[in-house]
């Protein structure tokens, strides 16, 4: 990924186990980086996810290119380390209209707030959830819980 | 003076038949022409991957199976071969039992693409194609019933290879043919090819009335389906060909010979002629993968710890499943679970286009759209 590398000289690079580069680049160069990647022809999101480590979330931006000459593709996974409160980063779904629902259940499952984006709203939890984020680790349900029931005779737990 | 029609907003949904499973779709309409549409999802939501991160590798495969359940080995296939990319070769993976997955993928393939084919042309307004549809997917149901041991959930794949070898006799020879069609691979193949895609051709390719409903509605340009997402059919419709078992080969699938299909115009016709020429395509990569097993016995399963704690590491598996780019995400902390499982699925993806495509359409048209892209509910709420 030589382009990113001459540009971001400072952003460590890495690779995952199966080949795929992964950058990690501070939050102000997150935009710029994204940008980047889509004007050397990675036009593509395949995914926007986060990783919750408990003492920092990881927004994980994978870009990829299509092209059908090319055997052996490769995905770059821009990464950005945010707070795990109140994390706010610059939205892409403008330059990747794909990411626009990627990045609502980013929002719905970890909090990660999308400035700039059309539409942030919950996408797989309701509207009106007041549970918070359940993909955090320390997500707690606070729901009622229905009390279980045990069919006397079936179980001997007594 | 030209008298405006009042705009109004209805429901589809999430109770509509031909939505295919609970998705509502919210449609604004000026007579009869759609304006606006978005898709309100979640309804089938059910912690997928929050569960993940509490069981056991080995214990989740059957939990992907429930995401797209129309193709459960495709799921398996995803995440079992990300979980063995995450040992950094520390398990290998039999020959046999990757020409038993590809084989497996494939047929899943078929009787995907038939579901999706009969479905929508049933939505379309043809009943007939869906009868047909349940028919030859029977047959192959009863084909992984004898494999697996179940018809749509299989929990087949393991972590290292499959759970069993092939029973006796069900490879067949090639010359059966209809007759044999529920009992061997072979039988299957041949029927499928000599028989099922010619009527398929026959009864709605070429029907006019069909392709009047399909030809020139919800065109997707190439620029607009990279941009959104799209993969599989839905991209290779708008005419890229891309395809993740050439561009970027997992499994076998570079020692194998077919074809990628692709379309011109990216409409709604586009799509299904190359889900037609898809399941052809599969009838060739199985072929050869059978011609391979029955001259090459070995063992199915690769020699696994019991308990399976890879090491750490971040992995992100791309593959091609029936619907589009199956992929994901796993980080591994060096425990016996999944510290994080993110799931990609294609329909999810690809609901993102009903909004671009949807405007300027008939509201009939709509269903229409929606049966081309083929999603499944349980995959996009996961």
């Amino acid at each position: 990924m030589d382009f990113l590398k001459e540009k971001f000289p400072d952003a460590q690079f890495g690779t995952l186990v199966n080949g795929d580069v992964e950058v990690l680049v501070p939050k102000e160069q997150y935009e710029e980086a994204v940008r980047c990647c889509y004007e050397a022809g990675y036009k593509y999101c395949s995914v926007v996810t986060a990783i919750d480590w408990m003492d920092r979330l990881t927004l994980v931006t994978s870009l990829c290119r299509i092209d059908p000459a090319e055997v052996g593709a490769v995905t770059i996974h821009i990464k950005v380390d945010l707070p795990r409160e109140g994390a706010t980063i610059p939205s892409i779904a403008k330059l990747y209209p794909g990411a626009d629902w990627h990045e609502r259940e980013t929002y719905d499952m970890y909090g990660i707030r999308f400035e700039g984006h059309p539409n942030l709203r919950r996408i797989l939890l309701p509207d009106h959830w007041q549970g918070g984020h359940p993909l955090l680790k320390d997500f707690v349900d606070k729901r009622p819980k229905r009390p279980r029931i045990v069919r006397k005779g079936f179980r001997d737990s007594e | 003076m030209e008298q405006q029609a009042q705009e109004i907003l209805i429901n589809m949904g999430p109770q509509h038949p031909s939505t295919h499973g609970v998705l509502r779709l919210m449609v604004k309409l000026n007579g009869e022409t759609v304006t606006w549409c978005q898709p309100d999802i979640g309804y089938l939501h059910r912690c997928f991957e929050k569960l993940a991160e509490s069981k056991t590798y080995t214990q989740v495969i059957p939990y992907t199976d429930r995401t797209d359940y129309l193709s459960a080995i495709t799921n398996e296939t995803c995440y079992v071969e990300a979980v063995e990319k995450l040992f950094q070769g520390a398990i290998e993976v039999p020959e046999r039992a990757q020409y038993i997955r590809v084989m497996m993928n494939e047929l899943q393939r078929i009787t995907s693409h038939l579901l999706a084919l009969g479905a929508w042309a049933m939505d379309v307004g043809a009943m007939t194609p869906f009868l047909y549809c349940w028919r030859d997917r029977e047959k192959a149901y009863s084909l992984f019933e004898q494999i697996t041991g179940a018809r749509q959930l299989y929990n087949y794949l393991r972590i290292g290879g499959v759970r069993n070898d092939l029973p006796e006799g069900i490879i067949g020879s090639p010359s059966d043919g209809e007759d044999k069609a529920d009992k061997t691979l072979w039988g299957f193949v041949n029927y499928i090819e000599s028989y099922v895609i010619p009527q398929w051709n026959g009864l709605v390719t070429n029907n006019r009335i069909f392709q009047y409903r399909t030809q020139g509605v919800g065109v997707l340009s190439a620029e607009d389906a990279v941009a959104y997402g799209a993969s599989g059919p839905v991209l290779r419709g708008s005419g890229v060909k891309w395809d993740l078992r050439k561009n970027r080969p997992y499994l076998i699938y570079d020692r194998l010979e077919f074809d990628v299909p692709v379309g011109t115009n990216g409409d709604c016709f586009d799509r299904w002629v190359v889900r037609i020429k898809e399941m052809e395509q599969s009838c060739r990569i199985i072929k050869q993968c059978l011609e391979w097993l029955a001259e090459n016995p070995g063992p199915v399963m690769a020699k696994v710890p019991r308990v399976l704690k890879p090491p750490k590491g971040e992995v992100y598996h791309r593959i091609e499943g029936s619907r589009g780019e199956v992929a994901c995400y796993i980080v591994s902390d060096g425990g016996p679970n999944p510290y994080k499982v993110k799931w990609r699925s294609p329909c999810f993806t690809h609901l993102q286009l009903m909004p671009l495509l949807c405007p300027g359409h008939k509201v009939a048209d709509v269903i229409a759209i929606l049966g081309s892209i083929d999603i499944v509910l349980g995959e996009v709420d996961r």
